[in-house]
């Protein structure tokens, strides 16, 4: 049998390209779970896509993914953060017991297209008043804020949000101004800049700051409206979507074909009772009801597993099963079981399940894509789970965000991309599987 | 000929009587769900508090009585009422059965937060006004669906093997995809990039006066959500249904056909077809009650107001009455599409009409 | 009871103008391609047959009986290889005619077949008196005259005429066979091909149909070709018998003379397999298997097994004429 099995694929891949394709996409798919489960591990992962104060402050807003910039000529403006303690600090020591701390946070820009946004972050363990001024490659020096107060512990100044430095600058904002190119305002100057931070602060206190220049472009998947990188969602949907597929099926199908043998063997009453069932499970609005019970009571990710295992075992795929189990009821094998005494369980499972299984593999592979594509329904409508990071959550961010309306078509096609990628990669196998498994198309 | 009439309309009426029992069956299992959190008591109490509300604030007998008399002959009709309707009743089986009654005959009182576009808020009026945009859209779809997904199958049944034949079953796999999603990308081309079809919506707005011009406005709008159903289904069905014209060519009466000078056109239509449309109508059942699922999401992607978007609409602001309306005439039109398609497979299939009941 | 009394004119027209054989085929083949070669299902087949009369054509499964029939009825399968000879029906050569001649001036109306298994023959979702008489609607006759007509063959048969308003699933397996037969006799042919008319069925219905056959061959005085691999039964009906044997015709003789003493050692063997009700015999068999159609081995395809074997036979035997018999063996050479 083994043998069988082995020389079978063998031959029967080389006749099917399709199979191998579908293959490989899956192949690829397992291993970016396995990657995405081992690099974010999943509390991690549930953190980051929470976010909230501290956990992505140094990303841009719905920066476009970095391998953009290889189809630009001009060079994409990324992030440079100045970290707390990279700046110079020069402390000159004032007669009224202060000292007067001067903080230099300076960076290299050498980018073709203006950053995003513009932010400082400062650090003090006292009030104190501060100066912020920022020096140009070419010599010049625009004080942002002059005495500002600071409040102990950490502030942050929305440099590109400043009303009154915007119209210092002509009107342009301030992420643009303070960067463009006095010859040519469009176009930002490349070259060495400084911010500098002066403030008077008691012997014993400190100050630090950051600045963080926030680029266009960012990670491999690029950033979404909350300033998260995609990436960390599109790593994991992969696992969630494996998951919730290939569970889903098992459950389902399974169920479906172990319940559809049982009901044909043991015939009258119970076989009725399935077919009937099945008939009402036909028009049982499923989805809505899915709907429902997600606003209404949870939307877990296992608990929506569960229910659509529910809901799915006495599916269409159950009269299939049925019609091929009577054709084998009637089989000189099952007879002769019957003959030598076999019990109802013992030929259910000995004889007609195992006869049947192959068929249920192709069937198996092809129900998995539209269980991936369930969940990502329900996460595009906002009824995912609501801490996980799945592909059909950043489509709803996408869409409810008008990522549309805004150009913003990396934030939909990445993960709809990969969605499409999984779901065929399953019914690529799955429809090979079919023509292999499908005795009567052989001889077409 | 007669003879077919009478064993088809008894067919037709014992479907129509197991069908309905099976949506009473789905739909007791929706109320019985809907109230697992004691929302349908919620908003049945509310509705009643409302109507005593409204009963006793306006009755000129009781004007100038004071707010807490008011308020207490409130409570006390209140109290009347529920013991009336029976509401003090156990679940299971009294409450659940009134629910059902009333989701069965269409009764779903007044709606929480929504309103229809002509201002009513009875949710009986809200779902009828939202009912003909989803039809005209998912009939349309439907319908081209099945005649181009028949004919071109039929086409590559004689042309098996062919570059054509090869495309169709190499591009089968994209039917894994849901039509909403071929949809979100046919919005990027075509509306977003290209700027040539609409957004979404179902017309322009304002809407158009003259009947030509709706009709024009609308049709421009249906266009890429037909095209997003109809792409998401084609191909597979394309696949599935020419497998099914390859085997059933095969067999033994289609040769005979052949051996008794009929033309090909002829075997084709009565021999070929004819007897593969059973099961084409069976599996293009399953196609159309996924659809019905598809839609919802398809109406959000493209703003189309029918009851899907109604329903997606009801669930983000927790209008009770209105989910559950939509769940019932989901499930009655669900029913209705078993029941339509298994009609059409009636009179194609005599095999069906003699054994009443059985298939 | 509706018995036929008066010729057709169609065939009383017809045997005024020709008088040779009905039938004369020349070198015949059938090859078609398989996954792993060419398969030569008929090769150079060269026979003769008279009017009115029964030929049975008996060979063991794969010896090419069936393909034969597709062969003169032009009913080619998709993998054709080759398809070469001469078949002259009432002296035309009708292998040079165009597909659409064909179509309508000989299928069905000059032959008709009645295949294997009935079961599957009838369009399950067509009233089974519809398929029957639409040969006749295909030469534009009117529904009225072809029902009528529909309903003759019927009694012909020995179908009550209410059946014409049922479906195939509606009759039991005798029945639809006898429909079948109707449905080939309609378009009054003048002959008619039958594959295994009544292997798939029980004996008692296999003796029913047997008898409506002979029933009708004497009624209406058509050429039957009744193809099968069940030798006692074709006996009741065969004047001639065509034997095959690894796609190649070995013996054509009367079926006096086959039945009791065949000259091919094949058929010897053959007849000697048979189990007989009043002698009392010891059935033989034959030794060996038949040669692959795939790859056939040079000279005298049966000469492997054959008992009678000697040299000659390493050179492939060519039809000899013996009285009035042909025989492929080197054992009738020269007389």
């Amino acid at each position: 049998m083994g043998k069988l099995w082995a020389w079978l694929k063998i031959k029967e891949l080389r006749r099917y390209p399709s199979l191998a394709a579908g293959v490989i996409l899956v192949f690829l798919f397992v291993v970016l779970s396995l990657y995405a489960v081992v690099s974010i591990p999943y509390s991690e992962a549930v953190r980051l896509w929470r976010g909230g104060p501290g956990v992505w402050d140094d990303y841009p807003r719905n920066a476009e993914p970095v391998w953009f910039d290889l189809f630009t000529r001009d060079q994409l403006s990324r992030t440079i953060v100045v970290p707390f303690g990279a700046g110079l600090k020069t402390e000159e020591p004032l007669a009224n017991g202060m000292k007067r701390v001067e903080t230099l946070l300076p960076f290299s820009f050498e980018y073709d297209t203006f950053p995003v946004e513009l932010s400082m972050f400062t650090l003090t363990t006292e009030v104190t008043n501060a100066t912020v001024s920022w020096h140009t490659p070419d010599g010049r020096i625009i004080t942002l804020i002059e005495g500002r107060r600071l409040n102990r512990g950490r502030t942050t100044y929305y440099i590109s949000q400043d009303e009154l430095l915007k119209n210092q600058l002509e009107g342009m904002a301030p992420h643009r101004g303070l960067f463009a190119d006095p010859e040519d305002r469009g176009k930002p100057l490349r070259g060495e800049y400084q911010l500098v931070v002066e403030a008077e602060l008691g012997d014993a206190d400190e100050l630090d700051a950051k600045l963080v220049v926030y680029g266009q472009i960012h990670g491999l998947g690029g950033t979404d409206h909350n300033k998260r990188d995609l990436m960390v969602a599109l790593l994991w949907g992969a696992p969630v979507g494996l998951m919730f597929g290939i569970l889903a099926a098992i459950g389902a199908q399974v169920s479906t074909f172990v319940l559809a043998g049982v009901g044909t063997w043991l015939g009258g009453k119970i076989d009725r009772v399935f077919q009937w069932v099945t008939q009402v499970n036909l028009i049982l609005p499923v989805l809505p009801i899915l709907i429902m019970i997600g606003h209404f009571y949870s939307r877990s990710i296992w608990t929506m597993l569960g229910l659509v295992i529910a809901l799915n075992v006495f599916s269409a795929a159950m009269l299939t099963y049925r019609s091929m189990f009577l054709q084998l009821k009637e089989s000189a094998y099952i007879e002769a079981a019957q003959a030598y005494g076999a019990g109802d369980a013992r030929i259910i499972f000995r004889y007609l399940l195992p006869k049947l299984a192959p068929t249920l593999l192709p069937q198996f592979v092809l129900v998995v894509p539209s269980f991936v594509f369930l969940e990502a329904t329900l996460s595009v409508l906002g009824l995912g789970d609501p801490i996980l990071p799945t592909w059909g959550k950043i489509i709803n961010d996408a869409y409810t965000q008008g990522a549309l309306y805004k150009g913003l078509y990396y934030w939909i096609v990445q993960p709809a991309a990969l969605l499409m990628l999984m779901g065929v990669g399953f019914a690529l196998i799955g429809f090979s599987l079919d023509r292999i498994f499908n005795p009567r198309l052989r001889t077409v | 000929m007669g003879k077919t009439f009478a064993r088809l309309g008894r067919y037709a009426l014992f479907r129509a009587a197991f069908l309905l029992l099976a949506v009473v069956v789905a739909l007791y299992l929706t109320v019985i769900i809907a109230n697992m959190g004691g929302e349908m008591d919620r908003v049945r109490k509310a509705e009643i508090r409302f109507a005593v509300g409204q009963m006793v604030y306006q009755d000129p007998a009781n004007r100038g009585l004071p707010a807490s008399e008011l308020e207490r002959q409130v409570e006390e009709l209140m109290q009347f009422e529920y013991r009336r309707l029976g509401l003090d009743k156990p679940f299971f089986p009294d409450r659940s059965l009134r629910y059902l009654w009333q989701a069965l005959s269409l009764r779903f009182g007044r709606a929480e937060f929504m309103n229809s576009d002509a201002g009513s808020k009875q949710v009986r009026s809200i779902l009828l006004e939202r009912l003909p945009s989803t039809l005209v859209l998912f009939a349309t779809a439907e319908l081209i669906l099945f005649l181009l997904a028949l004919f071109v199958a039929l086409f590559l049944s004689r042309r098996y093997g062919s570059v054509l034949d090869r495309a169709i079953v190499a591009l089968a796999p994209s039917s894994a995809a849901p039509g909403w999603f071929y949809g979100i990308f046919l919005i990027l081309i075509f509306a977003a990039a290209l700027r040539v079809l609409p957004w979404g919506g179902m017309v322009s707005l304002p809407p158009p006066k003259e009947p030509l011009d709706y009709a024009l406005s609308l049709m421009r709008h249906m266009i890429l959500p037909v095209s997003a159903i109809v792409i998401g289904a084609i191909f597979a069905s394309i696949y599935s249904w020419r497998t099914f014209f390859l085997i059933y060519s095969s067999e033994d009466y289609v040769e005979l056909a052949k051996a008794k000078g009929l033309s090909s056109q002829a075997v084709e239509r009565r021999y070929i077809l004819r007897p593969t449309l059973p099961p084409i109508i069976t599996t293009f059942l399953l196609t159309v009650i996924t659809m019905w699922m598809g839609q919802i999401v398809l109406e959000y992607v493209f703003k189309w107001p029918g009851i899907g978007q109604l329903y997606f609409q009801a669930t983000s602001v927790g209008d009770t009455p209105v989910i559950v309306g939509v769940i019932v005439l989901y499930g009655y039109l669900l029913a209705a599409s078993v029941y339509v398609l298994d009609f059409v497979y009636a009179i194609v299939d005599p095999r069906v009409r003699v054994g009443v009941g059985g298939r | 009871m509706s018995a036929r009394t008066e010729k057709s004119p169609k065939r009383a027209g017809a045997s005024a103008r020709f008088q040779g054989p009905l039938l004369r085929v020349e070198e015949l083949c059938l090859h078609f391609h398989a996954s792993y070669g060419v398969v030569r299902a008929v090769e150079g087949v060269d026979f003769e047959l008279a009017r009115g009369q029964t030929v049975a054509v008996l060979g063991e499964s794969g010896c090419g009986k069936t393909s034969l029939a597709r062969a003169i009825l032009r009913l080619l399968p998709r993998n054709i290889a080759r398809y070469s000879g001469k078949v002259f029906l009432e002296g035309t050569d009708i292998m040079k005619l165009s597909e659409e001649r064909f179509r309508h001036d000989i299928r069905w109306n000059k032959i008709s077949m009645v295949s294997q298994s009935a079961m599957n023959s009838l369009n399950p979702v067509l009233k089974v008196g519809y398929q029957v008489a639409e040969p006749l609607l295909l030469n534009h006759m009117g529904k009225d005259q072809a029902f009528e007509r529909a309903r003759q063959v019927f009694g012909i048969v020995g179908v009550p005429p209410a059946f014409l308003d049922r479906y195939a699933f509606e009759l039991s397996g005798g029945m639809r066979q006898r429909a079948i037969i109707a449905m080939a006799l309609i378009a009054d042919p003048v002959m008619v091909i039958l594959d295994e008319p009544t292997s798939a069925l029980d004996v008692l219905t296999q003796a029913n149909i047997m008898n409506a056959l002979k029933r009708i061959k004497q009624e209406l005085n058509l050429n039957f070709m009744l193809i099968t691999h069940d030798i006692a039964t074709s006996s009741e009906l065969a004047d001639e018998v065509l034997c095959m044997y690894a796609g190649q015709l070995v013996e054509h003789s009367k079926a006096e003379r086959f039945y009791r003493e065949p000259l091919h050692p094949y058929a010897q063997k053959l007849m000697a397999s048979v189990p007989t009700l009043r002698v009392d015999k010891k059935p033989e068999f034959i030794t060996g298997q038949p040669p692959s159609l795939f790859n056939p081995p040079e000279g005298c395809r049966f000469a492997p097994r054959c008992h009678k074997r000697f040299d000659r036979c390493q050179e492939e035997p060519p039809l000899f004429v013996h009285g009035d018999e042909t025989v492929k063996c080197w054992l009738y050479e020269n007389r």
